[in-house]
């Protein structure tokens, strides 16, 4: 009997303090269509991207046809016959569609110089099998950047096929398409796999999967925990395995807040949320008061983090308001949102919530300096020292001197500072996107507790979290979203990790498990 | 990661490195010691005092350009030589030599600036046109609006008091114009540390996603970091009057690509987000001293250009493996 045409195991990866794969395998033969899943953070993109040459693992080894392979970088994966999409587009706008099709695989004449026509033949080659997903007529001549975002991903799909992979990763390579284009889509798999292909699944949408896989290995903290043949497995069987035999939690009980010192504005705030609408946000709705930790669960890129932009003025609203204390929030201007009491730790810590050159001094006091200064304009320097070593001090932050780049100091303490920049303005509401992400288990623990104590004293907050384990051990209640709009809420006492996994899958409430 | 050896004085001083502002000044230094070698005389108390009084007007011109490019995002002016000439000319035909007129000639030259500088900053952030685009299209535009003023030939002449104010005398011999690049600067120094403007501007040039999302009102501090930068090119302006007591149409042109290099020899990056007025002043120092030297040893022309470019090129290079070092 031949080997299985892929193998791989005992993978690990470490990003920072987070154990993103901790000895990860899966094996799959070809002509099949094999299923990755598992709930948020369990390492199934890691996986992906190790075969696929994006991330070098820190151990483990990769089979292909029985050969352990070396997958140093992109180039060694396609040697190998491997390509991957995923989700987040890699086409280049400006370029026209057979361009960025052949792109590194240009065909050459002589001297170098591009033989276009055959170039052209290629892409046409490789698109045309989705030719129904064009209305008929291949856009191989218009800019990719003209087309729209599904036609997109089918381009990204049609670059990968034009290297005629062995093995086909696709990483929720669907969440933007339509109806129609996944149907195309999922006859261009199955012709694959006639003709002896592997393709590597993974989707948000479990009907998909049950839909075009034929087995499943699923992922959990960074392990496999099992491989299953989806025609003998239902749908409880894959959340169980997913979720795990998790222990019951005690409910939460006000004496495991330690106690913060106050920081937040005294008194009591409503934000109600009527009928939000925003690029990738339907019609949300739903009121919090003070003291009350809102969580929003889901599978990750439902439109979370698109719910807290917009709340702070960061994205268009196109219907909808939000009112805080019987006053409308400020539309389009995350300036205003700041003076109306509003505070925003943004999920991409480097590229939105920090100043990576300047001085941690200068990153704690920028959102409330105003307040400090004479005139608007002029600072003290005392005065600003003597509020960032205060925050230092009351959320702990291991510094050096206030005067090191921020970027000197570890995520966690990062991330500290990010807050910490907030909490020095007093806000009413304190919306959090994915505060813990790439934080340390001690650092984590003490935001927590952070997180805890802004509630005790008043503030309005909405917590996103990708860890099912934060929203239950922190919300009060949780609005689970997927595709841009609550699909249910669950209350205190309907929070734990399996009823949130199920919800974020959105197998029907109520379902027993 | 910080060291925790670093954290002690001791190991700071032994981790310290020369920064792009001692290593500028070092170059001055060296440059008027090489001076000094080929030309004695060159070092002389006389001579440097001059040097310095040429090294003002470059100066006072790169405070504005210090904020602009400290704003990032590709920000430069490159329409301040223009600016100041604009100001010069229209201080000069208002005050026609007469001590009375300098209030409003002074306030009129600021306040023509400040509207070019206006235009540039809404340009750039309402229009999103390129700050290069920009501020190079704004030279042709004041160009015509000089010629639209003047009929093609300037008019007028600095008062007096303006002249004694520039040139005079004070201490040590000093003309009072170092006084005043000397009170600018400490202004300068002053909104880039210790204001909320300053503090915004760095953070609006290091990451503008994260400077708008915590607060910052971002287009509101890049104009006003055009509005000021075309100010200050106004005020170098009416100093050059006073300098020169007559004005020419083309007075302060040539301070545009000088007022760059200042502040890139200063050790500000042209990315954005770090920098300051302090290496700026120094820059304009040494590429003072080093034209002052060129004209000693009567190098002209190509190889003058030749020379600046490789100064600039060494310095930068040099910048560059100190920020390695560091990291």
């Amino acid at each position: 009997m031949s080997p299985p045409l892929l193998e791989m195991s005992g993978v690990r990866k470490r990003y920072g303090g987070v154990q993103a794969l901790d000895g990860a395998g899966l094996t799959a033969v070809r002509g099949e269509v094999h299923a990755l899943l598992g709930p948020n953070g369990s390492g199934k993109s890691t996986l992906d991207k190790t075969l696929a040459g994006t991330v070098v693992p820190d151990a483990g080894t990769i089979r292909i046809d029985g050969a352990e392979a070396s997958v140093g970088g992109p180039r060694d994966a396609h040697a190998l016959g491997v390509a991957a999409v995923y989700q987040q587009l890699s086409v280049v706008g400006d370029l026209t569609v057979t361009q960025n099709i052949v792109l590194g695989l240009e065909p050459a004449r002589r001297f170098g110089f591009l033989d276009q026509r055959a170039a052209r033949d290629r892409a046409g080659a490789a698109l045309e099998r989705f030719a129904a997903a064009f209305a008929g007529r291949l856009p191989l001549d218009r800019p990719a950047g003209a087309l729209g975002p599904g036609e997109q991903q089918i381009v990204e799909v049609a670059k990968a096929l034009a290297r005629r992979p062995r093995i086909l990763v696709l990483d929720e390579a669907t969440a933007s398409l339509h109806k129609e284009q996944v149907d195309v889509l999922f006859d261009v798999v199955r012709e694959l796999r006639a003709d002896g292909v592997l393709v590597l699944f993974t989707s948000h949408r479990l009907d998909e999967v049950f839909a075009l896989c034929d087995r499943a290995t699923v992922l959990r903290n960074g392990r496999t925990v099992g491989t299953v043949e989806l025609a003998a497995t239902d749908e409880d069987e894959l959340v169980r395995l997913m979720v795990g035999d998790a222990p019951h939690q005690a409910p939460r009980t006000p004496s495991d807040a330690p106690a913060t010192p106050s920081v937040a504005a005294p008194g009591t705030s409503t934000l109600e949320v009527r009928g939000l609408s925003a690029d990738r946000l339907r019609d949300v709705s739903f009121t919090v008061r003070s003291g009350e930790v809102l969580g929003l669960g889901g599978l990750q890129g439902q439109g979370q983090s698109e719910l807290l932009l917009a709340l702070f003025g960061g994205a268009r609203v196109t219907a909808g308001e939000a009112v805080l204390d019987g006053r409308p929030l400020p539309r389009s201007s995350p300036a205003k949102a700041a003076r109306a009491g509003v505070a925003l730790v943004p999920g991409d810590r480097g590229r939105q919530g920090m100043f990576a050159v300047r001085p941690i001094q200068e990153n704690l006091s920028l959102a409330s300096m105003r307040r400090r200064a004479t005139g608007r304009l002029a600072l003290r320097a005392a005065a600003e020292r003597r509020a960032a070593t205060s925050m230092v001090e009351r959320l702990r932050i291991k510094i050096g001197s206030l005067a090191d780049p921020v970027s000197t100091l570890s995520g966690g303490n990062q991330q500290k500072v990010v807050i910490g920049k907030w909490l020095l303005d007093r806000p009413r509401v304190v919306l959090l996107d994915d505060p813990t992400k790439g934080v340390d288990v001690a650092a984590k623990e003490e935001i927590y507790a952070i997180i805890r104590g802004l509630a005790a004293d008043g503030a309005v907050v909405i917590l996103n979290s990708s860890d099912n384990r934060e929203l239950t051990e922190l919300s009060d209640r949780v609005l689970v979203l997927f595709e841009g709009a609550v699909a249910e809420e669950l209350g205190a006492d309907a929070i734990s990790e399996r009823r949130l996994v199920s919800s974020a899958l959105r197998l029907a409430p109520g379902e027993k498990l | 990661m910080s060291a925790p050896l670093l954290d002690t004085p001791r190991g700071r001083l032994a981790a310290w490195r020369p920064g792009p502002v001692a290593l500028a000044g070092a170059v001055a230094v060296a440059l008027v010691i090489v001076g000094e070698l080929v030309s004695p005389g060159f070092a002389g108390y006389g001579q440097l005092v001059n040097l310095m009084r040429v090294a003002a007007f470059l100066g006072v011109i790169a405070i504005g350009q210090t904020i602009v490019i400290i704003a990032g995002g590709g920000g430069v002016d490159l329409s301040v030589g223009k600016v100041a000439t604009f100001s010069a000319i229209i201080g000069s035909r208002v005050m026609a030599g007469d001590d009375a007129n300098i209030v409003p000639a002074v306030a009129l030259s600021l306040l023509v600036a400040a509207a070019i500088g206006l235009v540039n900053g809404l340009g750039v952030t309402l229009l999103r046109i390129p700050p290069f685009v920009m501020t190079l299209g704004m030279i042709g535009v004041v160009q015509g609006l000089i010629l639209a003023y003047t009929g093609g030939q300037a008019e007028g002449r600095a008062a007096p008091a303006l002249t004694s104010l520039v040139n005079g005398r004070v201490i040590f011999d000093l003309p009072g114009l170092l006084f005043l690049w000397l009170l600018l600067g400490l202004l300068a120094v002053w909104l880039l540390r210790r204001t909320t403007f300053g503090w915004n501007l760095f953070a609006v040039g290091a990451n503008r996603t994260a400077a708008s999302l915590t607060g910052v009102r971002v287009n509101r501090t890049l104009i006003l970091a055009y509005v000021l930068s075309a100010t200050f090119a106004g005020l170098a302006g009416i100093l050059l009057l006073g300098y020169t007591e007559s004005v020419f149409l083309d007075l302060a042109d040539q301070y545009m690509l000088p007022s760059v290099a200042a502040v890139v020899i200063g050790g500000t990056l042209l990315a954005g987000g770090i920098g300051g007025y302090a290496g700026t002043a120094v820059g304009a120092i040494v590429l003072t001293v080093l034209q002052g030297l060129l004209t000693t040893l009567d190098i002209g022309g190509a190889w003058r250009t030749v020379v600046n470019g490789v100064v600039l090129l060494v310095l930068l290079s040099l910048y560059g493996r100190q920020r390695r070092l560091r990291s």
